[in-house]
C-alpha cells in the first residue's frame, strides 16, 4: 500500500525527531513522523501507585527493552557488550525514561584532537550550537542557575532544582575540598512553563514524570509541532528506507499497528532512531546500489559506537538526607575532572552527577543484597541505619571512540514484525578503565568529606548504556564519516541523520541536550536552503 | 511432604497454608512496639503470596517442610514452636531449599515497606508519590561563593 507523498518523513519521535518536527512546521511543507512506540499515558506512570519503586527493575517501566515485553520495542543482542543498552520506544522516545539532566557539550569536546591527540575533531564548534543551545532551553523547559564557571557563560529559563538537604550535604564536601559543583542544568520544569504543570519532587523520574513537570518530548516539541500541522503516526515501525534509479531515499517502507506493510514516499527522509536504532535501520536498508546498507560507503555505519562507561559510588551517613524526595538524577554536578590532565594517567575526563537517596523498599532490598540487613530480630534496628542516610553520584566518562566498538544486524534475531535486530559487539578501552578507576577514588574522597561513613562502588555500572552515539559519524570527509556537518549522508543528498548517532566523540555529559541542538541546527539549515538543497 | 493437620492451618493463601505462612513473615520481620508490625500480622501473606509466581511451589514446600519438622519435634506446626526454635528451624529449611528465603524476603520487603502503616511509622505518608508530590527546599545557594569565585575551568579553543 503506497501513501500520499511528503515532503519530509521523518523516522522517529524521540528527543531529536520531536525537534526536527517543531523546526520545519513553519515551513508549512507537508511533515509526516513515523514512530514505532504510541503516546504514553502519564495517569499509567508507577508513581500513581504503590509499589512504584521497583517497577523500575521489571516489567514495562524497566530500563532494558529486552525485559519489558512490550510490542512496541525491539529486542537488541547485547549479550557481547559489559554494557548493556537501556532505550525506549513512544512518542518522546527514550526522554520518556530519562533522568533530564541537560548539561552541555564544553567547547573542549569539539577539539579533541587539537587539543589532546585523540579521536577526531568536530566539523562545527560550541559557537555553532550554542543559539540552538538556547533554543532548546527554551522548548524543553530547562531549569538552572548562571554563573557556573565550567561553562562559558549561559543563560537558563528556569529556576534551579532544588539541593535540599542532600544536595547542600554533597556540596559542603566539594567544598572542603574545594572541588567545582553546580545546580544541574535539568530539563525540568520547576516553576509552570509553557503549560506544563511544576516539578512536585515526585523523585522516580526515571519511571515517567506524572505530572508532566520533566521535559520529555510528548510533552514539550510535540504538542506544538502537532498544532502547527506534522503528521504524528503512531505504532508504525518502519523496516527499510527506499531509494530511487538516481540513489536518491524515496521514502520508507513501514508496518502499521495492524501488521499492513505500507510505503510513504517522501522529497527528504530524516533518520533519528538513536545510536543503536539509526544503524540498524541503515543496515537493513540494502539494495544493489547500497549492497552494505543506506549511506555505508565509507563502511563506517554501525562503527565507533560509544556510549558512557558509568560508575557509581555511593555512601552511607549518619543523618537523615530526605533523600527519597526531588528528581532522582538532578541535584548538583561536579565537573571538577572534566578537562583533560595526563598526570591522572588517562585522557579527557568525567561529570559527576549526585544522585538522590532511595525510598522505603529500595532501601530495604539494597539492605538485603549487600548483607547489611538482617531478617528477624536485628531487623528494625539496622534498617533504622540505612533509611534515609544514603547519597551517591554517577561518573559519566567520556568514551573514545574506536572502530571495533559497533553495531550491526544479529543473523537471528527479529523484532515482532520480523525485522533483523542489532547485535552489539563493545569492549571497554584501557582509557575508560583508568578513568573510571580515578574517578572512583575521587567521589569516595567527596562523599568522605560530606560525612560519609562508608562508600561503595560499582564499575563499569551494566545497566548504564542509555548514551548512544558514534555510529553515523559527522565529518568532511566521505571516506571517514557518514554525514557532513550538517547532518546530511555524505551518500544520499536528501537524506538526513539527526541522532547521537552522528556525535564524532561523546564528551563526559548525558548527550540528549547536544543531539536535540544539534537536530534544530540541522532543521535550521535545510530551512536556510530550501531552494537549493539537492543542487 | 507432611500435611498440617492444625484447623487454623487448613486455610490457604494462595495455596500456602496461613498460620504457617504468617509466623514466617512475623519471624522475618518481626513487630517493634505498636507502631511497627510484624509482617504476619500486617496481613502481608496475600499480596506475597500473588507475588511469587513461579517460586510459589518453592514456598509452599518449604513451608510444608518447616511444619513437617516441627511436628517432629512434637510440636503441632511451624507456628507453635519457642521464638528462639523457630528462627532456627527457619534458618535450616532455608538451607533445604535453595532460593526460598531469598525470594520471599525480596517480595516480603516490596509489601511491607509500602504498607501506610509501616511508611507512617517511618516518618512518611502512607501514599504513592503522586499526585500530592512532596515540599522540598531550594537550599542555601551561598554555598557556591567559593565556586563562584574561581576562574573559568573550561578550556578555550
Amino acid at each position: 500500500m503506497s501513501n500520499e507523498p511528503v515532503d519530509v518523513l521523518i523516522i522517529g519521535a524521540g528527543a531529536a525527531g520531536a525537534a526536527m518536527a517543531w523546526s520545519l512546521a513553519e515551513t508549512r511543507m507537508r511533515i509526516v513522523c513515523l514512530e514505532q512506540g504510541g503516546w504514553m499515558n502519564p495517569a499509567e506512570y508507577p508513581t500513581n501507585r504503590s509499589g512504584w519503586e521497583l517497577e523500575r527493575f521489571a516489567g514495562p517501566y524497566s530500563l532494558s527493552p529486552n525485559g519489558r515485553g512490550r510490542r512496541e520495542d525491539y529486542p537488541v543482542n547485547d549479550d557481547d557488550s559489559p554494557i548493556k543498552i537501556s532505550n525506549y520506544n513512544a512518542v518522546g522516545g527514550s526522554t520518556i525514561l530519562y533522568a533530564a539532566h541537560f548539561p552541555r557539550l564544553h567547547p573542549s569536546d569539539f577539539r579533541v584532537k587539537t587539543l589532546d591527540g585523540v579521536a577526531d575533531d568536530w566539523p562545527i564548534d560550541y559557537a555553532t550550537l550554542e543559539p540552538f543551545y538556547d533554543l532548546n532551553a527554551q522548548m524543553m523547559g530547562v531549569a538552572g542557575l548562571a554563573g557556573d564557571p565550567a561553562y562559558p557563560p549561559k543563560e537558563l529559563p528556569l529556576p534551579p532544582v532544588p539541593l535540599g538537604k542532600l544536595g547542600e550535604t554533597l556540596a559542603r564536601g566539594f567544598n572542603r575540598l574545594g572541588w567545582h559543583w553546580w545546580p544541574s542544568d535539568s530539563a525540568i520544569a520547576t516553576v509552570e512553563h509553557a503549560g506544563r504543570a511544576p516539578c512536585i519532587n515526585l523523585g522516580p523520574c526515571i519511571t515517567g514524570c506524572a505530572q508532566g513537570a520533566k521535559g520529555s518530548t510528548d510533552v514539550t516539541y510535540w504538542p506544538v509541532a502537532i498544532r502547527e500541522g506534522v503528521e504524528l503516526r503512531t505504532h508504525c515501525r518502519v523496516r527499510e528506507i527506499s531509494v530511487d534509479e538516481q540513489g536518491l531515499a524515496s521514502g520508507a517502507h513501514y508496518i502499521d499497528a495492524e501488521g499492513q506493510e505500507h510505503h510513504q514516499p517522501a522529497e527528504i527522509v530524516i533518520v533519528a532512531c538513536n545510536g543503536v536504532g539509526t544503524p540498524r535501520l541503515l543496515l537493513n536498508s540494502r539494495s544493489d546500489r547500497f549492497p552494505d546498507g543506506l549511506a555505508n560507503s565509507s563502511g563506517l555505519v554501525g562503527r565507533n559506537l560509544m556510549f558512557h562507561p558509568y560508575a557509581m559510588v555511593q555512601g552511607l551517613f549518619e543523618e537523615p538526607l530526605e533523600g527519597y524526595k526531588g528528581p532522582t538524577g538532578c541535584s548538583i554536578i561536579s565537573q571538577e575532572f572534566y578537562e583533560t590532565d595526563r598526570s591522572r594517567g588517562y585522557v579527557r575526563g568525567y561529570s559527576a552527577e549526585m544522585l538522590r537517596g532511595m525510598g522505603p523498599v529500595s532501601t530495604a532490598v539494597w539492605g538485603m543484597s549487600s548483607d547489611r540487613l538482617p531478617w528477624g530480630s536485628g531487623h528494625h534496628d539496622a534498617f533504622e541505619k540505612l533509611w534515609d542516610r544514603t547519597a551517591g553520584m554517577v561518573l559519566i566518562c567520556e568514551d573514545l571512540p574506536e572502530a571495533h566498538n559497533r553495531v550491526t544486524l544479529d543473523p537471528d534475531l527479529v523484532d515482532a514484525d520480523g525485522i533483523p535486530a542489532p547485535k552489539i559487539h563493545y569492549e571497554l578501552s584501557e582509557n575508560s578503565r583508568k578513568m573510571l578507576d580515578y574517578a572512583v577514588a575521587r567521589s569516595a574522597e567527596a562523599l568522605k568529606a560530606a560525612g560519609a561513613v562508608e562508600t561503595w562502588s560499582e564499575a563499569p555500572l551494566p545497566p548504564a548504556g542509555w548514551h548512544l552515539m558514534g555510529t553515523a559519524r559527522m565529518g568532511l570527509d566521505p571516506a571517514s564519516s557518514v554525514v557532513d556537518a550538517v547532518g546530511r549522508a555524505h551518500d544520499v543528498k536528501n537524506l538526513f541523520i539527526v541522532d547521537g548517532s552522528v556525535f564524532v566523540t561523546s564528551g563526559g555529559v548525558n548527550p540528549t541536550n547536544t543531539l536535540q541542538a544539534i537536530s534544530l541546527y540541522v532543521a535550521d539549515y535545510i530551512k536556510q536552503n530550501l531552494e537549493t538543497l539537492f543542487d | 511432604m507432611s500435611e498440617s493437620t492444625s484447623p487454623e492451618n487448613t486455610s490457604s493463601e494462595g495455596g500456602l497454608p496461613v498460620k504457617t505462612f504468617s509466623a514466617v513473615l512475623d519471624e522475618l520481620i518481626p513487630a517493634r512496639g505498636s507502631a511497627l508490625p510484624g509482617a504476619g500480622g500486617l496481613g502481608l501473606g496475600v499480596f506475597v503470596a500473588d507475588q511469587l509466581g513461579e517460586a510459589a511451589p518453592l514456598v509452599a514446600a518449604a513451608l510444608a517442610d518447616l511444619d513437617a519438622r516441627a511436628e517432629a519435634a512434637g510440636a503441632p506446626d511451624f507456628a507453635s514452636l519457642d521464638a528462639g526454635d523457630r528462627g532456627e528451624l527457619l534458618r535450616a529449611v532455608a538451607g533445604a531449599h535453595p532460593g526460598f528465603l531469598e525470594t520471599l524476603i525480596f517480595h516480603l520487603y516490596a509489601g511491607y515497606y509500602h504498607h501506610p502503616q509501616v511508611m507512617e511509622a517511618l516518618g512518611l505518608e502512607g501514599r504513592p508519590p503522586f499526585p500530592k508530590g512532596y515540599p522540598l527546599e531550594l537550599g542555601d545557594l551561598d554555598l557556591l561563593d567559593p565556586v563562584r569565585q574561581r576562574p573559568p575551568l573550561y578550556r578555550e579553543v
